[in-house]
């Protein structure tokens, strides 16, 4: 009997001590999955409890801050629908998004000392606190910026182009992120996409603001097309295929084809570059890539080089064809000809501090790509300052300051052309770098380039 | 062969005998556990809002000094039971009993009184049954008393936590089954005693196997009968288990004869599949436990919270009273075990496995001590007994097995769970007090 008693211990034994093996499994392996699992409610009690950090604009507005009612904090967006794309939002219902998601592990104090400041908060009763962030954002520029765009769907972006600090990003429609919760189901139901951040998410034919890269393409390829002139009639034929112009220009060199947006001399230029030049052209602007803002931002796409036929290469030199860009790009590739070639990584997040002001990030200007030549920029950068002085994009001046610009009139299936602007000034010592879309709008050059003209005059008049 | 090695335990139990005859190593080990329940007081005390203003500190205290009082009283009357297990039960419901107060205070004082209930229980136990084996005069008293404690809540009883187990005494409610399970080790050790040189050859023989009459073998087979009827009409699955389980282990142990526990394993295994296919809570646990992500808002909804617990946890835990065990429905009683995971992180859970684990040892160490068979049988299904179910339960909360509910022993919130095992311990105590003393 003694001998069953000892293999009944032994057993029972055995099978603890495979209940201890399948518990480090699964709290050591398993457990960090399944904690972040979206039904786990501890993370909202967490942010119950946490004074959230707040979040500023450049000249130190409120663009998100918690507020306790009853001992629970509730997240306020005092700028509402003008910022909700870029602070996004927290709900207990349907998630998080932008900047509050990105920057979520800051902004509740689990990063740096505050992880341990908080730990000791929370032992000893006291109010755990996350950190605050200062972004690069100008909340009154951003405020004319959506006032100009008035409701129509449209981005609007302005950066500075020296250092890559993004000034304003408006997207339109948007939605109000304080009443989320009660405004989700018509928002996902709305056909003109409120969600939907256009200023970096937007997937737009850029048109004729596109010639810029296809200039400076062309140029690096074959630097002599700068002494060229081209002969416009009025259209063009490529492989068979006849391409009609918007006028007939005439002879212009390269800076007054920029200037006129003469459609015939691009389409030649895209066509003399080849699939593996325009490429070329379009990966030196950072075009297909996400510049890593901390808000989701969709790389821009352009056809696949075995499918960069004469044809397309004529139309997307000219921003047609299968060329979709979001604004944001097109806003850099202005910033890159300002900046004398060299694009400057764009940021929005200035500085994150911790709960006790300790600064634990700071964003400074780095340079993320060379676009182009110094001397290939002056000379699109004289083309575009022609297009305002007497081109396509007179609309976009601005008294007292030397404004270069170039318009495009994007032809799309939905309706109406895309109405776009880009540009940048002051001339001489360029600060700002700004891309308009209006949907559906129209001509550039009687839309978009007004409402950049404003909106550079307006950021001048404050000292940017 | 049983008598032959009755000399070699004698003599490698002698060195632990003088040490337990003063009871040094009960002190020494209680004045372990003592600051680990002071200290889990403490925290809640100075961390956790809720517990402050309770006298957490004072229940803290004294708890620790009721287990030292129960072991002085041994002390001063000489008693030789086993010098591990009290302190090992300190630590079990001390932990129980910081975990209550820091879930909701009222729980805790309610387990402070049950603690110390039990511990009076105890010591009655160690003083009035300490001639224990007069119990097993009463074999078919138990058998009657636990058959109709066992009915009596199928037709009186109240519905808690899907089990129709509970009897309503008005002032406390009173689970009937966590009894029925001492009298169920008393009744069987009898039995088995009694008839153990039957069981074991077999009257008759088909074939080569032989089989004992059917005289042997009804008793085994209505105890089979027992936890089928816990199983339908309480849907008491987890004691069901337990007491099955209990069952096969001492009909293993009294005859040595794994055809038993294959045909007991063989007919537990046809009950299972029956209640499976007619009844549609077994058929969920199975669900649940296979896959519980399908069902997170609905019945698998209080495992994925122990999940998320457990998950929270990690290897430290997030120290007690940091972290969020109040979402797991139920957490207090059948999932403390959780609680104690996310909170104290894998090195408490797993302390807390270790300590059944010792447990278990001493208590099959016992077994291994006592001078006849009935007190070898009624150690070894009492440690069985208490082992499966710290077990089945653990692996429960934790998805190694489907989900049964039981409590956690010594540490569950409930009076009935703690004072029979409270009364376990004591018998456990006077089987290891009775071979010591015979020495």
């Amino acid at each position: 009997m003694k001998n069953n008693i000892l293999k009944l211990g032994i057993l029972m034994l055995g099978l603890f001590s495979i209940l201890v093996v399948y518990l480090s499994y699964l709290q050591v392996i398993r457990g960090p999955a399944i904690a972040a699992n979206t039904y786990n409610r501890r993370f909202q009690e967490y942010e119950a409890q946490v004074l959230r950090g707040t979040i500023y604009d450049a000249k130190g507005a409120v663009l998100a801050r918690t507020e306790f009612t009853d001992g629970r904090g509730r997240r306020v967006y005092p700028r509402g629908r003008e910022t909700a794309h870029l602070i996004g939002y927290i709900s207990e219902l349907y998630g998080r998004a932008g900047l509050e998601s990105t920057y979520d592990r800051y902004l509740l104090g689990r990063e740096g000392a505050d992880r341990i400041r908080n730990y000791v908060n929370k032992i000893l009763d006291r109010q755990q606190s996350g950190g605050d962030m200062v972004l690069t954002l100008d909340a009154n520029l951003q405020e004319l910026a959506v006032d100009l765009l008035g409701g129509r769907r449209g981005a609007v972006v302005l950066i500075d182009p020296r250092s890559g600090a993004v000034l304003v990003m408006a997207s339109s429609p948007s939605f109000d992120p304080n009443r989320l919760d009660n405004i989700w189901s018509s928002l996902v139901a709305d056909e003109a996409a409120p969600l939907i951040n256009r200023a970096t998410q937007g997937a737009y034919p850029p048109g004729s603001t596109f010639k810029v890269v296809t200039a400076a393409g062309a140029l690096a390829e074959k630097p002599d097309l700068a002494a060229k002139t081209f002969s416009c009639p009025g259209f063009i034929e490529v492989d068979g295929y006849k391409l009609m112009d918007t006028d007939v220009h005439g002879e212009v060199d390269i800076k007054k084809a920029l200037a006129v947006s003469c459609n015939t001399t691009f389409a030649q230029l895209g066509v003399d570059l080849g699939p593996d030049g325009f490429e070329k052209a379009v990966k030196a602007f950072g075009l297909t890539q996400d510049p890593g803002l901390g808000v989701p931002a969709r790389p821009g796409t352009i056809a696949p080089t075995d499918k960069l036929h004469p044809t397309e290469l004529a139309s997307s030199a000219i921003g047609q064809g299968e060329v979709l860009v979001s604004p944001l790009q097109m806003a850099l590739v202005a910033a890159a000809v300002a900046n004398k070639g060299v694009i400057m990584r764009p940021y929005l997040v200035d500085t994150v501090k911790d709960s006790m002001g300790e600064v634990i990030l700071q964003t400074s200007g780095r340079k993320w790509l060379t676009a182009t030549s110094p001397q290939i920029a002056g000379i699109i950068k004289e083309g575009m300052l022609e297009a305002v002085r007497y081109g396509t994009a007179t609309a976009a001046a601005v008294p007292g300051m030397q404004v270069a610009g170039k318009t495009g009139s994007a032809q799309n299936p939905h309706g109406a052309s895309h109405a776009w602007f880009i540009g940048f000034a002051p001339a001489s010592q360029p600060s700002l770098a700004v891309a308009v879309i209006l949907e559906n709008a129209g001509s550039g050059g009687a839309v978009a380039a007004p409402i950049a003209g404003r909106l550079i005059a307006a950021a001048a008049a404050k000292g940017y | 062969m049983i008598s032959g090695s009755f000399g070699q335990h004698h003599i490698s139990s002698s060195a632990i005998l003088r040490a337990t005859g003063s009871r040094v190593i009960e002190r020494n080990l209680l004045l372990l556990a003592a600051p680990f329940t002071l200290a889990g007081m403490l925290v809640l005390y100075l961390g956790v809002p809720q517990a402050r203003g309770h006298h957490a500190l004072l229940v803290g205290l004294a708890t620790v000094t009721a287990f030292f009082l129960v072991h002085l009283y041994w002390k001063k009357i000489g008693y030789k039971g086993d010098s591990f297990l009290l302190p090992i039960t300190a630590v079990l419901s001390s932990t129980g009993l910081v975990f209550l107060y820091r879930l909701n205070p009222a729980y805790g004082m309610r387990q402070f009184a049950w603690i110390l209930i039990g511990l009076g229980v105890l010591l009655l136990t160690s003083r009035l049954l300490v001639d224990f084996r007069f119990l097993s005069d009463y074999k078919y008293i138990y058998a009657l008393a636990g058959l109709i404690a066992l009915i009596l809540p199928i037709f009186f009883g109240q519905e808690q936590g899907g089990a129709k187990s509970w009897l309503d005494f008005g002032l406390f409610q009173f689970q009937s089954s966590e009894f029925v399970k001492i009298l169920l080790v008393l009744f069987l050790a009898s039995y088995l005693v009694e008839n153990k040189a039957v069981l074991t050859a077999g009257t008759r023989s088909i074939g080569r196997l032989s089989i004992p009459g059917p005289q042997e073998w009804i008793p085994l087979v209505a105890m089979w009968g027992v936890s089928l009827l816990l199983l339908v009409f309480q849907r008491d699955l987890g004691t069901a288990l337990i007491y099955f389980g209990t069952f096969l282990a001492m009909v293993y142990v009294a005859t040595a004869r794994v055809s038993y526990v294959i045909f007991g394993l063989g007919l537990f295994m046809a009950g299972a599949a029956a209640s499976y296919h007619l009844f549609g809570h077994v058929r969920s646990r199975v669900a649940i436990w296979l896959n519980p992500w399908p069902y997170a808002d609905t019945a698998g909804y209080q495992l994925i919270q122990s999940y998320f617990a457990i998950g929270s946890g990690g290897v430290l835990g997030t120290s007690l009273g940091q972290g969020y065990p109040g979402f797991i429905p139920l957490v207090h009683s059948d999932f403390i075990f959780s609680a104690i995971c996310e909170e104290m992180g894998l090195l408490g859970g797993a302390a807390i496995i270790v300590l059944f684990m010792i447990y278990v040892y001493r208590g099959i160490k016992i077994s291994l001590n006592t001078k006849d068979e009935f007190a070898a049988l009624a150690a070894s299904g009492f440690t069985a007994l208490l082992g499966l179910q710290a077990f089945i339960i653990i692996s429960g909360v934790t998805g190694l097995l489907p989900l049964t509910g039981v409590t956690l022993p010594y540490i569950s919130y409930g009076g009935s769970s703690l004072v029979a095992n409270f009364i376990l311990l004591g018998l456990l105590l006077n089987i290891s007090h009775e071979a010591a003393a015979d020495l």
